[in-house]
């Protein structure tokens, strides 16, 4: 039972921490229409920002500065806002799927040079050494883990409130003006450049986040947690969830989740012994399958965005 | 009345008797162990490493079990990807109990599972394959709680082994091709260092990215500091196109090779013909009988050579983890089965063969409170400190039919020539 309570707690924090990116893209994708194929870029810069700043010296490799956890925390953040101000300045000028090309092509950059940049991340043996924040106290096992998870959990209810916030107010339905007909948008006076590029930094800060918080549960990040894969994985949970609903993001996201590493478990326990090595590529077949069926038979997502008429409509 | 009653106490008893005749046996027949597996059955290399796991515990069940129990390995996959890993190994660990785990392959993958799985619960994490020098240096710190073994011990045994190479050879300057993930990376790291110790120069190092379709630019570069040798850290498929290039450049056949390079595939693709002077390096059998048990039952099961990447590495650690259960007894913890590594690796124990009856004479050795040592299919392997393994070599060179061996290099002429090294 207990053993049982711990993996649902592991399970709940990468569960949440992958809901903090998804949110991310959904505010990029679902409210504003930015193709973001370079997840993992920002995801990576949040991870690696964070593990930079708040680890100990390593021969050989930029770090020791060992900032306290929440500045190292926002210093991830800061990395993958940055970042994404730079590629948004540059691109954002790219409609659909040729800024979908385009930061693929910076997340898979990014992830060369974190490769071989061994003087500045450790290159393909990643970053070790960081000393999770209040571990002393706390100790290692699950005790740690379920506080972690609380973490975890108030920063995602904090980012969905600011975000419900956000997609509510006048500057939400100027995100889904411009998505919906850039021309108009303009047309009323708005400046179209400039708010897409504050959605995709914001976006992009909050996907840093969810890596700075996957790097620090870990305290370890190589480039092998950055490979495109996990672009497809937070795509798959906001299409699965429902773009452009906050609610359906994270429901996507524990979903698509589940299914995944719960076709895993499901397979190991139940498939006949003889089939066991061929259980990876039984699970790959599986989520693929869910995934082409939602498309086709729902492809608005499990909780669809409600579309609301404004208040002002409403009065007159 | 009193009849009945007395009847029933004769049936209890007689019930209880029997049951008591039959415990023992029972026990070693009905339960189950379990055991965990986490590695990359997705990818096609990895899935032969799986099954050469399974082979080890279907072998030890052949023998009765380990620690009284028929062994069970729960495999999960890890599509190389961290998280998936980590999450397959906690499962494994909190819900599946499991008190050792084999994996990952993937430095990347094991890492993060050692940090956040196996060591904050206490189980021991045996990996064949995964190479990172920073599995050393955390164990240095004290942070792997001696909770962390490996049975690859290739990179530096064979960075050495090539140094000796290039100075036995006389090559003066070596430029070095390596693959570009963290095995490549430290290879070329070790090997620059090694080959400066014996006072060879490295003109050149480049780093070779996986399924480019030309390597035209990398080997220009190495060319360009025209050395007398080449050393190649590479797998086949970017190996034969690296090294077909490199060829029709005009440059050396005078290369050394890493064993990731033993393939048949490499040497056809290339041509036997280019690699009359390549010598390769690899780490070998100790030279006694019982060391050929795990070859040779390899082929009788599967019928071909075990000659794919981690194979024998996947087997000795399966093996290991397996001989220390049975040394730990019934209900040890994770960190009693650590404890009893060294027992079944001491040198100095009674030499046991990598096969079910090599392990069904390690538990009568062990029984009886003596120490074994295991002569794996990578060798005699003995964990140092830090769980790390060092092994005999071979130098090996490419022939007609398949390898050929050039020069065999116990375990002591090994480490002392790495100690004379530092």
């Amino acid at each position: 039972m207990i053993g049982l309570i711990s993996y649902l707690v592991f399970f709940a924090t990468v569960a949440s921490i992958l809901a903090i990116a998804v949110l991310g893209l959904n505010l990029q994708w679902g409210n504003t229409g930015l193709f973001n194929g370079g997840v993992v870029a920002f995801f990576g810069a949040g991870a690696y920002g964070t593990l930079i700043l708040g680890s100990p010296a390593l021969e050989g490799q930029l770090g020791g500065f060992e900032l306290a956890y929440p500045l190292a925390l926002t210093g991830g953040m800061v990395a993958a806002a940055l970042l994404a101000w730079a590629v948004g300045a540059l691109t954002l000028r790219l409609r659909h799927d040729y800024l979908a090309i385009a930061t693929f092509g910076v997340a898979v950059a990014f992830e060369s040079l974190m490769r071989n940049a061994e003087w500045l991340a450790g290159g393909a043996k990643g970053i070790r050494g960081f000393e999770r924040p209040l571990r002393a106290a706390l100790g290692d096992g699950f005790l740690y883990n379920l506080a972690f998870l609380g973490f975890v959990l108030c920063l995602l209810v904090a980012v969905y409130l600011f975000l419900e916030r956000l997609v509510g107010s006048p500057f939400g339905r100027l995100l889904r003006a411009i998505r919906e007909d850039e021309d108009a948008a303009r047309s009323l006076g708005k400046r179209p450049a400039r708010v897409r590029l504050v959605a995709f930094v914001t976006g992009s800060a909050i996907m840093g986040l969810a890596g700075g918080l996957y790097a620090s549960f870990y305290a370890f990040v190589s480039p092998q947690d950055i490979l495109p894969v996990l672009t497809f994985q937070i795509w798959a949970m906001l299409i699965v969830g429902g773009a452009g609903n906050n609610r359906g993001a994270i429901m996507g996201t524990v979903l698509i989740w589940g299914a995944w590493t719960g076709s895993g478990w499901a397979l190991s326990r139940f498939a006949p012994i003889e089939a066991q090595l061929y259980t990876g590529s039984i699970q790959f077949v599986m989520i693929g399958a869910v995934i082409v069926g939602m498309l086709l038979w729902r492809p608005q997502g499990l909780f669809p965005e409600r579309l609301v008429v404004s208040q002002s409509g409403r009065s007159n | 009345m009193p009849v009945t009653t007395k009847t029933r106490a004769g049936l209890t008893l007689g019930l209880a008797l029997g049951l008591g005749a039959l415990a023992p046996a029972a026990v070693a027949q009905d339960c189950t162990t379990k055991i965990g597996a986490v590695l990359p059955t997705s990818v096609d290399w990895g899935r032969p490493i799986a099954e050469v796991a399974q082979f080890a515990v279907d072998q030890v069940n052949e023998a009765g079990g380990a620690a009284g129990c028929k062994i069970e390995m729960v495999l999960r996959d890890t599509q190389v990807d961290p998280k998936v890993g980590v999450d397959a190994a906690k499962a494994l660990v909190d819900l599946e109990g499991v008190k050792l785990l084999l994996g990952a392959v993937s430095s990347g993958v094991s890492m993060p599972i050692l940090t956040s799985v196996t060591v904050p619960a206490g189980v021991p994490q045996f990996s064949c394959c995964s190479s990172s020098t920073a599995f050393t240096k955390l164990a240095e710190e004290g942070k792997t709680n001696g909770l962390w073994f490996r049975t690859f011990a290739t990179t530096a045994v064979q960075s050495a082994v090539a140094a000796k190479v290039a100075r036995d050879k006389g090559y003066k300057t070596v430029a070095v091709l390596y693959k570009n993930d963290d095995w490549g990376q430290d290879m070329a790291r070790l090997i620059a260092a090694d080959f400066a110790a014996v006072g060879v120069e490295v003109v050149a190092n480049v780093a070779i990215n996986d399924a480019q379709p030309s390597y035209r630019a990398e080997v220009t570069e190495a060319l360009a500091a025209q050395p007398e040798a080449l050393y190649l850290a590479l797998y086949p498929v970017e190996g034969t196109s690296a090294v077909r290039e490199w060829i029709s450049l005009g440059g050396t056949q005078n290369m050394i090779v890493a064993n990731s390079l033993k393939s048949d595939e490499f040497r056809d693709n290339v041509g036997l013909q280019y690699l009359g002077n390549t010598l390769g390096t690899d780490t070998a059998s100790p030279r006694s009988d019982s060391a050929d048990a795990f070859r040779t039952r390899y082929v009788e099961r599967f019928g071909s050579e075990p000659n794919g990447p981690g194979l024998a590495n996947s087997y000795d650690a399966t093996m290991i983890a397996l001989l220390a259960m049975e040394a730990a007894g019934p209900d040890a913890s994770g960190a009693d089965i650590a404890a009893a590594v060294p027992r079944v690796t001491d040198p100095a124990g009674t030499r046991v063969s990598a096969d079910a009856a090599g392990f069904a004479a390690a538990k009568e050795v062990l029984a009886g409170g003596g120490t074994v040592m295991y002569d794996g299919g990578t060798g005699n392997v003995r964990f140092d400190a830090n769980g790390d393994v060092s092994a005999p070599a071979v130098v090996w060179s490419f022939a007609e039919g398949g390898i050929d061996e050039v020069e065999y290099l116990s375990l002591d002429d090994v480490n002392g020539f790495i100690a004379s090294l530092r």
